[in-house]
This record gives structure tokens, C-alpha cells and sequence, in this order.
């Protein structure tokens, strides 16, 4: 069981540090012998359990390891993979990722929409951007975003 | 619908300068407030953002055959022959598809395109420049998917409109949004471009999933995978972390996920 999650989050780390492509035809011989993988094993000194138990019981349940930060090019990056008692990768959790460096901004992903009653139109909802499915380049010259554009300058 | 001339600029609003052009077959709108609005540094960080576009295009698009992707896809190179911000983008890819249990992949088919990670990702590259400029407020639209960025306290919210998808005219609802991201997938995206990737049916379920993020990335991402899972959209959406957003469903009803 530890060295079929070495191996799998090696490939991960693999992946997610884009030194190698994981393809669904990449058997696990290949991807084990990425001398990137074998580099990134050593992450897995910080692994822990998820289930809680006793050692014993670990192949019965999902089992949750935690990597090392990596520093890439991009910045740092830091993964978690849970696996089935199978040893197959069941989720993947990219725990810090390159672009999260904004720490000192005020991140507001909780803001929650605010259904309007009766539809509006832009002007009377005062909008400064939409976001929308339908915006192309053919379709832009009819669009509400179009009508935001031209309004200010 | 307003013509051209109806004025969305209420004397509360602050005064706000934008620029559009086209670049990937998408309208990108650029909305500034604050200290540079229309001046060198303005002008130079937005042509900097378009560049990162058109950069992106050429390694990117399924649409030019000469790409990096579409000769990875046909087999004519290997990864590592690819600029690195390839592989970076298929790891995405990568990650998305395990953690949508499928419904999102960049492989269908024996076809690469990874073009549902590709927009998200390039906007949020491309708002760099513009969120270095100084006392500034930023708003980067590409297609309907956007950044914002506020340059302190004092600034006020970019209020964003979610499009109607039953009505492009109109909006169903507004999401205040001071630094973070928001992106929409629906039908009308490029002509039913989202399939759920482990039936490749188009989803019927759904009109639109708006996803209201820190970064545009993952909020495009997760907009298109939530929905290619049709049914389960709002239910995925609610376990995914420091996400909110609205699923409008195919019969109107709205459903706000928090």
C-alpha cells in the first residue's frame, strides 16, 4: 500500500509539476521511471493517513496524502490526493497553487449574486460588467456588454 | 434594450474608462477607475494584456492548425516539445477531470482541447499587467468571463450583471465583486461546445452556471464543469471550496449556490 502511494503521488506531483503529461495511455511503468517522479517520492515523508484508524484497517478505507510544497516557476505549489482501498486516485486537491500569491488583497469569493425581482435591463440595474454565456465577437455588437462599452469613456 | 447612447453611469458611480477588442473570436472589454484610467501607463498595460492574449492563441488554439496543441493532439510532438505553459494547462486539465469524476476533460475522443482551461487561465495571466497599475481599479472581461481587482478600501465594488440565457438583453442577477473572479458557461457558448465527457451529450438540464471565485482559472473551470454534470451542477458546486454562483436551469428556475 505505501509504495502504490509513493508511486501515486509521484505521478501526481509528476503532473502537477508539469514536468511530465499523464495520459490515459501512460502505463505506470512510464511514469514511474520519470526521473522526476522518482525525485518528488521523497514528499511523501509527510504523508498521513485520512482514515484515522489503526494502521491496520488502511486498505479498507480512502487513504489522504498530503504533499510538500514544490517551488516551480510559478510559484508554489502543493498538492493532496485521496485514494480508494484500491489504490486508485479518487480526488485531487491542488492545496496551494501560483496564482493564490495575492494574500494581502481583500479576496472576496464568498459574494454572493443578488437575484433581481423584476428583470432589468443594464441602466436601470447599474452594472459595470456581465458575465454571460453568449458573449462572442458575432453576437457582441447586440450584447448588453456592448451597450456598457460604448456608455462610458 | 438601451441604445448606444443610454448612459449606465448613475452620478454615484465612479467615472470609469473601457477599451474593447477582439482577440480568439471573443469581444475583451476593459473597465479602469482610479488613478490611470487613460494615460500612458493605461494604454501600455492593456496593450500588454492583449499580447498575453495572442500569445496564448497561437499555442493554444484548436482553431489553428499550426498550434502547439493541435499538433500535440495529432500526435506531431511530444509534451516536451511544447512551451511549458502546455503542460501547466493539461495538468490543470488534469486535476479538473478528477475532480469533476469525468464530466470535464481535455481528451475526448482522441481529440485535445483543452480550451475549457485555456480562457479562464489566459484572462487571469493576462490581468497581470493591469493589476500593477498603481491607485487602480480593474475589470478584464474575455467573453463574458471576467476579473476584478480594486486597488484599496476606499474603492467600490464592481458590480457584475449575470446574463439572462433565456434573454442576452437582460440580467437575472448582480454579484458585487471587489477582488476575485466570475465565469459563466452555458448552451450558447459557442454553439453547445460543453458536453459531459463521459456521455459527450450536450447537457439539457441546465441553461447556465455562474461561479464566483478567487481566481478565474478555477472559476471558469468549475463553471464548465458544473455544467457538463447537468443535474448535479448545484450539488457539485456546493463542495467545492470558497466557491458561490447561480445555476439557471433549462425551465427559468434560478438556484443561488453558496
Amino acid at each position: 500500500m505505501k509504495r502504490i502511494v509513493l508511486w501515486l503521488l509521484s505521478t501526481v506531483s509528476a503532473v502537477v509539476l508539469l514536468f511530465g503529461y499523464h495520459t490515459s495511455t501512460s502505463g505506470p511503468a512510464g511514469t514511474a521511471q520519470s526521473p522526476v517522479g522518482a525525485s518528488l517520492s521523497t514528499t511523501s515523508t509527510t504523508a498521513t493517513s485520512g482514515s484515522g484508524g489503526t494502521g491496520g484497517d488502511e486498505p479498507s478505507s480512502g487513504t489522504t496524502v498530503t504533499g510538500e510544497v514544490a517551488q516551480t516557476r510559478w510559484g508554489p505549489v502543493q498538492v493532496q490526493i485521496t485514494t480508494d482501498a484500491s489504490g486508485t486516485i479518487t480526488d485531487v486537491e491542488v492545496i496551494q497553487y501560483p496564482s493564490g500569491s495575492r494574500e494581502d488583497e481583500q479576496i472576496n469569493s464568498s459574494a454572493l449574486p443578488e437575484l433581481i425581482q423584476e428583470t432589468l435591463d443594464a441602466q436601470s440595474a447599474q452594472i459595470d460588467m456581465v458575465s454571460g454565456a453568449t458573449v462572442t465577437s458575432e453576437g457582441y455588437v447586440r450584447s448588453l456588454q456592448s451597450a456598457l462599452d460604448q456608455a462610458t469613456a | 434594450m438601451n441604445g448606444p447612447s443610454a448612459h449606465v453611469t448613475a452620478t454615484t458611480r465612479p467615472a470609469t474608462a473601457r477599451y474593447v477588442e477582439h482577440v480568439m473570436g471573443m469581444p475583451i472589454s476593459l473597465a479602469l477607475r482610479g488613478r490611470h484610467t487613460d494615460d500612458a501607463a493605461a494604454r501600455g498595460a492593456w496593450a500588454e494584456a492583449l499580447a498575453a492574449l495572442r500569445d496564448v492563441d497561437r499555442v493554444f488554439s484548436t482553431y489553428r492548425a499550426d498550434s502547439f496543441v493541435s499538433r500535440l493532439g495529432r500526435g506531431e510532438l511530444e509534451i516536451d516539445d511544447c512551451p511549458p505553459e502546455v503542460g501547466e494547462v493539461l495538468a490543470l486539465g488534469e486535476v479538473a477531470r478528477l475532480q469533476s469524476h469525468g464530466a470535464f476533460d481535455v481528451r475526448r475522443g482522441g481529440l485535445l482541447d483543452p480550451s475549457g482551461v485555456v480562457k479562464g487561465w489566459a484572462v487571469e495571466r493576462a490581468a497581470r499587467p493591469l493589476r500593477a497599475l498603481a491607485g487602480t481599479d480593474v475589470c478584464l472581461s474575455a467573453g463574458g468571463d471576467l476579473v476584478c481587482h480594486v486597488a484599496g478600501p476606499d474603492s467600490a465594488d464592481w458590480r457584475v450583471g449575470i446574463e439572462d440565457p433565456h434573454d442576452p438583453t437582460r440580467v437575472v442577477a448582480v454579484v458585487p465583486v471587489r477582488n476575485g473572479a466570475v465565469a459563466t458557461s452555458g448552451l450558447a457558448h459557442r454553439g453547445g461546445h460543453v458536453v459531459d465527457a463521459r456521455s459527450g451529450g450536450v447537457p439539457d438540464a441546465i441553461a447556465s452556471v455562474t461561479v464566483v471565485h478567487d481566481d478565474l482559472t478555477w472559476a471558469d473551470i468549475d463553471a464548465t464543469a458544473a455544467f457538463a454534470l447537468g443535474r448535479d451542477a448545484a450539488r457539485w458546486l456546493r463542495t467545492r471550496p470558497r466557491r458561490t454562483g447561480l445555476v439557471v436551469w433549462a425551465d427559468g428556475r434560478t438556484e443561488l449556490v453558496r
